[in-house]
């Protein structure tokens, strides 16, 4: 897709959710639409890595469970959310380069399984630190509504906020494919060797591209925390997290700029929704509804949504 | 140093376990030529490619390019100092568009998106790829897939080009496309060390041809010179 396609797909979007936020009074949609926001932010920083870059992570919780225990802690302490927001951001950049020049020198499964490996030990690491509320975790205390405390009475202003940061994820996603690092990380996916032999170093650009992503997980870990008000170490940093997000990147199509934002659609809208329905009586139906769905997927079109989209307009 | 030419490897080592595939090696390339490596299969050809060009780290001996030792740096690195090459078996970058496999190696000295694919369309006209520049490189005959990595290697500007087999499993219309081709690169003042086994190919192409057994150097000189020395003609046909 051309930048002004893209444009023009972005404003509708934003339109759309704007003013479904604006009109919709039901809490419980808002809530999905905020969880969806977060999920594609999610999603599409972790397509910068592994769809672009084909570097499989299982462990992109680690960057969301950082920004949400900087929130959480900032606001214990009564510190600025914004600052918090910041200094989450800046940490999972830290992390991301430490974990990443070790784990980049593996390809492929190894790859794979030392993320999972690090975000882990991350978990055990909070789990057992009294300063992160070991395993109970925190409950952020409740402030006067209003942007200082980034807290808001119903749930619409949450929704905004995180419609911005989507914004921004899905700009910079434009960016980089129109950039010499979004060049460079498509060459490495397509072949390592044959990039590095035209002067790319392929270990540089992953890590590059690892802590832009960090940096976007991080903040959409800090949205959440404020929004959830509560944080603990399983549903921020637990591999179901990390499993997740890899989910609405495949499912939407890895290595395209609205695949995971259909991925974090499909996901909130037709699974949690699915789940809220038939809650108490049909539990695990959503689950078994994503499965089928994912095995569709996997085995008709790899590309996920996006590329079924893609093959259709081909056809037109 | 002016003397000194473009790349001058000396004593270049390669040990796998005990196989020793180079085992004292020397080479020099002179600047604007076209230098022929030949030799029976398993003489060490590619490996030595490998090692000149970082993609494999020798395990001894010297590779000097423009004066500047360069054994054991990495791949990339190699890249950037002007060093480029095509491989054996095509590497292409299957998922790309032909002009943006092109595009990633014009980015190496024009970081400005636009500028790198403007030079890389310049590039596929250059070797005649131009019409294919939307086709997607999994999609490309061996005979375009080569010139793609022709292509490659030419947008990142080098001094000097690792040719391997580029002619290999060419008809023979597109082996003299490819050699008006070689002409024209040598004609931009690009330098060419190549592998080649179609030999009547090299006779009226190559300055110099160096001849490779088992990993050492038994000949260096003219391609005529070549053809009639005994130890040559003993590597690759066999004590009489």
């Amino acid at each position: 897709m051309t930048v002004q396609r893209h444009v023009a797909v972005m404003a509708c979007v934003l339109a759309a959710t704007a003013l479904f936020t604006a009109f919709c009074h039901d809490q419980f949609l808002l809530s999905l639409a905020f969880t969806g926001l977060i999920f594609a932010v999610l999603g599409q920083s972790w397509n910068w890595i592994s769809g672009y870059a084909g570097q499989v992570s299982f462990g992109h919780a680690l960057f969301f469970g950082t920004g949400a225990y900087a929130s959480a802690l900032f606001a214990t302490h009564h510190g600025s959310p914004w600052l918090a927001l910041a200094c989450g951001a800046a940490v999972a950049v830290v992390l991301a380069l430490l974990v990443g020049f070790p784990c980049f020198a593996l390809r492929g499964h190894y790859f794979s399984i030392a993320t999972i490996a690090v975000a882990a030990i991350a978990e055990i690491v909070v789990v057992n630190t009294d300063a992160l509320g070991k395993a109970n975790g925190f409950e952020l205390p409740i402030l006067p509504p209003g942007l200082a405390s980034l807290q808001f009475a119903g749930k619409a202003p949450y929704v905004l906020v995180a419609l911005v940061l989507f914004a921004a994820a899905q700009i910079a996603t434009v960016a980089l494919e129109h950039s010499r690092t979004g060049y460079y990380l498509r060459a490495i996916r397509a072949n390592q060797e044959a990039a590095a032999s035209v002067g790319v170093d392929a270990r540089a650009v992953k890590v590059t591209a690892f802590a832009g992503a960090a940096a976007f997980a991080a903040l959409a870990g800090s949205l959440y925390a404020q929004q959830t008000l509560f944080v603990d170490a399983e549903s921020t940093l637990g591999l179901s997290v990390s499993i997740a997000i890899a989910l609405v990147g495949v499912v939407g199509g890895i290595g395209t700029v609205w695949g995971p934002p259909l991925g974090a659609f499909v996901y909130t809208f037709l699974a949690r929704y699915v789940a809220a329905l038939y809650g108490g009586h049909g539990r695990g139906f959503d689950l078994l509804l994503y499965g089928a769905l994912i095995l569709a997927i996997v085995s008709v079109q790899p590309e996920g949504i996006a590329g079924i989209a893609r093959r259709f307009r081909a056809r037109t | 140093m002016s003397d000194e030419p473009l790349l001058r490897v000396r004593g270049l080592e390669k040990r796998f376990g005990e196989l020793r595939a180079l085992d004292g090696f020397d080479l020099d390339v002179a600047e604007g030529r076209l230098t022929a490596l030949i030799g029976p299969n398993g003489a060490g050809k590619t490996t030595a490619f490998a090692c000149i060009a970082g993609a494999q780290r020798p395990s001894a001996g010297s590779v000097r390019f423009k004066g500047r030792e360069v054994a054991g740096l990495p791949y990339h690195r190699i890249a950037r100092l002007g060093v480029a090459r095509t491989y054996q078996v095509v590497q292409t970058f299957d998922a790309m568009s032909v002009v943006e496999a092109v595009t990633v190696g014009a980015l190496l000295r024009r970081p400005k998106l636009s500028e790198a694919r403007a030079w890389a369309d310049e590039i596929l006209g250059f070797v005649g790829l131009h019409a294919k520049r939307t086709m997607l490189g999994r999609s490309l005959t061996i005979a375009d897939k080569k010139r793609l990595e022709l292509a490659r290697a030419l947008s990142t500007e080098p001094r000097l080009i690792l040719l391997d087999e580029v002619m290999a499993g060419l008809t023979p219309t597109e082996c003299a496309d490819a050699v008006k081709l070689l002409r024209s690169i040598l004609a931009r003042g690009v330098t060419i060390l190549m592998v080649e086994h179609v030999m009547e190919v090299l006779m009226p192409l190559a300055d110099r041809v160096v001849v490779l057994a088992a990993g050492k150097p038994i000949f260096a000189g003219s391609p005529q010179a070549a053809a009639a020395d005994p130890l040559v003609i003993e590597a690759y046909l066999g004590r009489p």
